[in-house]
């Protein structure tokens, strides 16, 4: 479904000049299957995504989604994913019901199989008392379901969900991850960035740890765990940076 | 691109800012509200200023004659104001005969009380009338009388003492007490004078033999649409641009902020989609705000001229001609504003950015105000002027001018309006600016990154710098340098300008910010890289020089007639040429020492940085305008940018700066040879005859039309030539023309 081939991406930056957001990353994340992207904060998941999704372009490197290109072949790429952010990205002047209706005719979803998959989304996701509610009036839990509603809209085959527990409650962080995980039996391709190990080590069937712009390990949760003595993902993630800092001083100065 | 989604992106846009409730103040409550309480500000204000009574001390009222009398009871006499009953305006206390004399011990403490009394708006005006005022009037007056002989000697000799109005120009309220004493003492002064004709049995018009009589010619309509046709298109553009820029700020920079940006762009809707959407949306808000703000306007303004006796209502036709040029206009500044909101990375960045915009506006829309500045060709020329020229015409009734102008005016305006829309576009499809951070800056890091982390070519920013850092030297060595008397000083100058002007900065920039100066300065053999291949570009560089040089010559007659030079520019220019010395040292001063200089500033460092933005015509552009700009006369810019055109495209054509200097030195060689020769060159070489003609103002010569088609015939094929040389593209246009081309061979 994913495949990212030696992906690098570098800006420029004010303070610190070129700036390797990205190093010779290369995965591949398969239908069926939550991958997960587990890393500290500025550890280039982001920008992974972002160039999964077409909002960026790689320095180089490759990147095909459902065998479309990420560089040539945008619109496409655009067709098969669903997006939910850290952020949310709902619009505070739009009802729910607008919002998701509003991505779904921005997909040309014929009008009769675009409200029925609303009618279905709002009931599986329990928005159906938030249908009127302007955006500005919501909680956060509310928002990234209204979030998740609008990027399955369209039915899309992969789904990227960025840090998307992120100021979520328990209960409406368990919600969020009893969706992903039933995407997954849905035969979709779930990449599931997170920073949290709990999440990781509960949902994602293959995990890939990024710091700094490169995966450091990548497998699943028995194959890594099988790497480190203790038996533990969070002592492994820990043990896996300390490792890269002290190997490459000078991108931990940068 | 699929109007669907720009449809669909419009109406949500739209239905976004009408549940705003600032962008509905600003749209709908603001105009609405706005000029009737300016209106009735402004009567309030001026009632206040104008009928208020102000306060008069006069001193020395007793030296004023009995006849006739200047006072009435307390006030000034009724006679001599324009109505009898304003005598109330002018509230008089009269300064105590013994407290004058009191005073008159110590004169300077007297005026500095007087003085004080102004400044602390005790008093709006002093009037001093001097000693022996009334006894010299009277003197006059009985010389004068009929009974006595004339002695006009005697007349002359009386010297009658000025009556003093101490006022203050800082305080409007005393500035107005000073006119209205003024006009008062010269009714007074007129009527002495008619009574002393009458004494001396001289009739009226010996005085005043003649008073002109005046005729305004004027229709009445017209002269009414001379005030509107000032101030609709003011308030239009004005209005326009402030319209458009709230809610580009809040769909651009707010979106952004609000995160709600990322999720559209990886929504199938494309960049240019998206940018559609929100240009219709901000034109929709810019043409209702202008359109609401001219209703209001128009009806309060109409009801408050029409108190005045001299004004009437807009022209009919006035909202028709204001509607149509309001499409344009609202397109241009809506993109304008949309490509700053983008950059903007919140609403309040957003906002800062307005103020840089109304100041490189105003002066635009400001210059049709100016006395003199018609619509002609040259400012139909001008974005924004030509616009308010034009609907100044139309308002006015010109047609036929309109007529004659209209086409220019619309071809800028659309094109102004295209590359707003394309800036804005651009802006959008910019990581740099869709995804910019906020970060702190640090100069010192900055620079050391910058060091470190060089390309073998420089950056855009990188080229946009070395423009920049050009024209200020070159600004403020402008001012340092005096201007030159002489061919000696003139040389002198201009390789000391070329050289530490233009060669240093673009030279050091690319040792110590490039990797590679070599190709960063493109220098190295034309396009193909064998010695024959790259005689054959120069020799072709040469010839498009001499083929181009004709066409060139014509251009700047054009841009002449259209922006004539200054006869005081034309001098200086004339001059500076004069006590020549031999031909070669013209040639090297002149044609040699910029070639070399410009080319490595212009078509070396910058147009290599602005080749990372990955269009290559951009960046010929971009590298032209700077060359243009840097000759510090406008004519002269205008023709220049052109010439930097085609010297730009023969650089990336070739990949090598040597075709281009050799271009500019035959370019410039050219112009000096022309500029030397004479009706006595012509006479010692019969052959010239058929190359040159005199230009038309019959200074100088040029090539005849005949030579011009000849040569820009040939000059296509050698452009066909240069377009079919393989050039080397930059990483950056590489991967667009990838990207081109596969968006056209995708299936719709």
């Amino acid at each position: 479904m994913i495949h990212a081939d030696h992906l690098h991406k570098e800006y420029a930056d004010l303070r610190r000049g070129k700036l390797v957001a990205l190093g010779d990353v290369s995965f591949s994340a398969n239908a069926g299957e939550i991958f997960g992207l587990l890393g500290p904060n500025g550890a280039g998941k982001t920008t992974a995504l972002r160039i999964i999704s077409t909002m960026l372009r790689p320095s180089s490197g490759m990147v095909t989604v459902n065998g479309y290109d990420v560089v040539t072949q945008p619109s496409e790429v655009r067709h098969q994913i669903g997006f939910v952010s850290v952020n949310t990205g709902v619009y505070d002047r739009m009802t729910a019901w607008e919002m998701v209706e509003y991505f779904g005719r921005l997909f040309r979803l014929k009008e009769d199989l675009l409200r029925e998959r609303m009618e279905s989304l709002f009931t599986r996701l329990k928005m159906n008392d938030i249908r009127d509610v302007l955006g500005a009036k919501m909680s956060t839990g509310m928002k990234q379901k209204v979030s998740v509603a609008r990027a399955l809209v369209h039915d899309p085959p992969v789904l990227i969900f960025d840090e998307a527990t992120n100021g979520l409650d328990v209960l409406a962080a368990r919600a969020l991850l009893e969706t992903v995980a039933e995407l997954r039996s849905n035969g979709k391709c779930v990449i599931f960035s997170t920073h949290i190990m709990r999440e990781a080590e509960k949902l994602c069937d293959r995990i890939a740890i990024m710091h700094r712009g490169h995966i450091l390990t990548c497998g699943t949760l028995n194959e890594l765990r099988a790497t480190h003595p203790d038996d533990d993902l969070e002592e492994l993630f820990f043990h896996l940076i300390s490792e890269h800092d002290a190997e490459f001083p000078e991108t931990v100065a940068s | 691109m699929n109007w669907s989604n720009v449809r669909l992106i419009f109406q949500r846009e739209v239905r976004d800012q009408l549940r705003d409730r600032r962008t509905l103040f600003m749209i709908a409550v603001l105009p609405v509200v706005l000029y009737p309480m300016l209106g009735m500000s402004m009567f309030q204000v001026a009632q206040f200023v104008r009928e208020q009574a102000t306060k008069v001390l006069v001193v020395g009222e007793w030296r004023t004659p009995d006849e006739p009398a200047l006072f009435e009871e307390n006030h000034f006499a009724g006679r001599w104001y324009d109505k009898p009953s304003n005598s109330r305006l002018l509230e008089l206390d009269f300064l105590p005969e013994d407290k004058l004399a009191e005073g008159e011990a110590n004169v300077e403490a007297q005026r500095a009380g007087w003085r004080q009394a102004i400044d602390q708006g005790r008093y709006d005006a002093v009037l001093v009338f001097p000693p022996d005022f009334a006894e010299k009037l009277t003197e006059l007056r009985k010389t004068l009388d009929g009974e006595r002989p004339k002695e006009l000697e005697k007349i002359r000799r009386i010297n009658i003492p000025k009556p003093e109005i101490l006022y203050s120009s800082t305080s409007e309220k005393s500035q107005i007490t000073e006119d209205r004493i003024e006009a008062v003492l010269g009714r007074w002064n007129a009527e002495m004078g008619r009574e002393n004709l009458a004494l001396g049995h001289l009739p009226e018009n010996v005085a005043q033999p003649f008073v002109p009589k005046r005729e305004d010619l004027a229709v009445e309509g017209h002269r009414d649409a001379r005030l509107w046709s000032t101030v609709l298109p003011f308030l239009l553009l004005i209005w326009a641009l402030t319209g458009a820029f709230y809610p580009a700020v809040d769909i651009c920079a707010g979106e952004k902020e609000r995160g709600t940006l990322e999720t559209l762009l990886c929504s199938p809707a494309e960049r240019i989609e998206i940018v559609w959407g929100k240009l219709l949306t901000v034109m929709l808000f810019s043409m209702t705000t202008a359109v609401l703000n001219l209703i209001s306007m128009g009806m309060t303004g109409s009801f408050v001229l029409s108190q005045l006796p001299k004004f009437g209502p807009p022209p009919p036709l006035a909202p028709i001609w204001l509607l149509v040029a309001l499409v344009p206009v609202s397109a241009m500044f809506s993109a304008l504003c949309l490509a700053l909101a983008a950059f903007a990375r919140s609403s309040k960045e957003g906002q800062y950015y307005l103020m840089p915009l109304v100041l490189v506006t105003l002066p635009l829309v400001m210059l049709p105000m100016a006395p003199g500045v018609d619509l002609n060709l040259g400012n139909s020329l001008i974005p924004v002027t030509g616009i308010v020229l034009l609907l100044r015409a139309m308002l006015e009734g010109n047609y036929q001018q309109a007529l004659i102008f209209g086409p220019p005016v619309i071809v800028v305006t659309l094109a102004c309006c295209l590359l707003a829309i394309r800036w804005a576009v651009d802006q959008f499809n910019s990581e740099s600016v869709l995804f910019r951070e906020s970060e702190r800056f640090d100069l010192k890091l900055w620079l050391r990154q910058l060091m470190n982390d060089r390309e073998d070519t420089p950056t855009v920013a990188g080229a946009f710098f070395c423009g920049v850092l050009i024209l200020l030297i070159r600004f403020f060595m402008g001012f340092a340098l005096p201007q030159p008397n002489s061919f000696g000083e003139l040389a002198r100058l201009t390789v000391v300008t070329q050289l530490v002007v233009v060669a240093t900065p673009a030279l050091l920039m690319a040792i110590m910010l490039t990797r590679s100066v070599r190709k960063t300065l493109l220098l190295r053999l034309p396009a193909g890289g064998s010695l024959a291949s790259s005689l054959v570009s120069l020799v072709a560089a040469v010839l498009l020089a001499f083929c181009v040089f004709p066409a060139v010559g014509w251009f700047g007659v054009l841009v002449e007639q259209l922006y004539p030079l200054s006869p005081a520019v034309k001098e200086s220019l004339d001059g500076m040429l004069k006590g020549t010395p031999d031909l070669l040292t013209l040639i090297l001063v002149m044609a040699v020492a910029p070639a070399i200089c410009e080319e490595l500033a212009f078509r070396g460092f910058m147009l290599s940085g602005f080749r990372h933005m990955g269009h290559k015509w951009r960046a010929i552009v971009l590298s032209s305008l700077f060359f243009g700009v840097t000759h510090a006369i406008f004519q002269q810019s205008i023709v220049t940018f052109f010439i930097g055109m085609v010297i730009g495209y023969v650089a990336v054509q070739t990949s090598s700066l040597f075709p281009c200097m050799l271009y500019h030195v035959t370019h410039n060689s050219l112009t000096v040879l022309t500029s030397r020769v004479n009706d006595a060159t012509l006479a010692d070489y019969p052959a010239l005859n058929y190359l040159l003609a005199k230009s038309p103002d019959g200074t100088g010569m040029m090539c005849n039309w005949q030579i011009t088609l000849v040569a820009g015939a040939a000059a296509v094929v050698l452009f066909l030539w240069f377009r079919q040389l393989p050039y080397a593209k930059s990483p950056e246009e590489a991967l667009q023309e990838a990207i081109e081309q596969h968006a056209s061979h995708a299936p719709t």
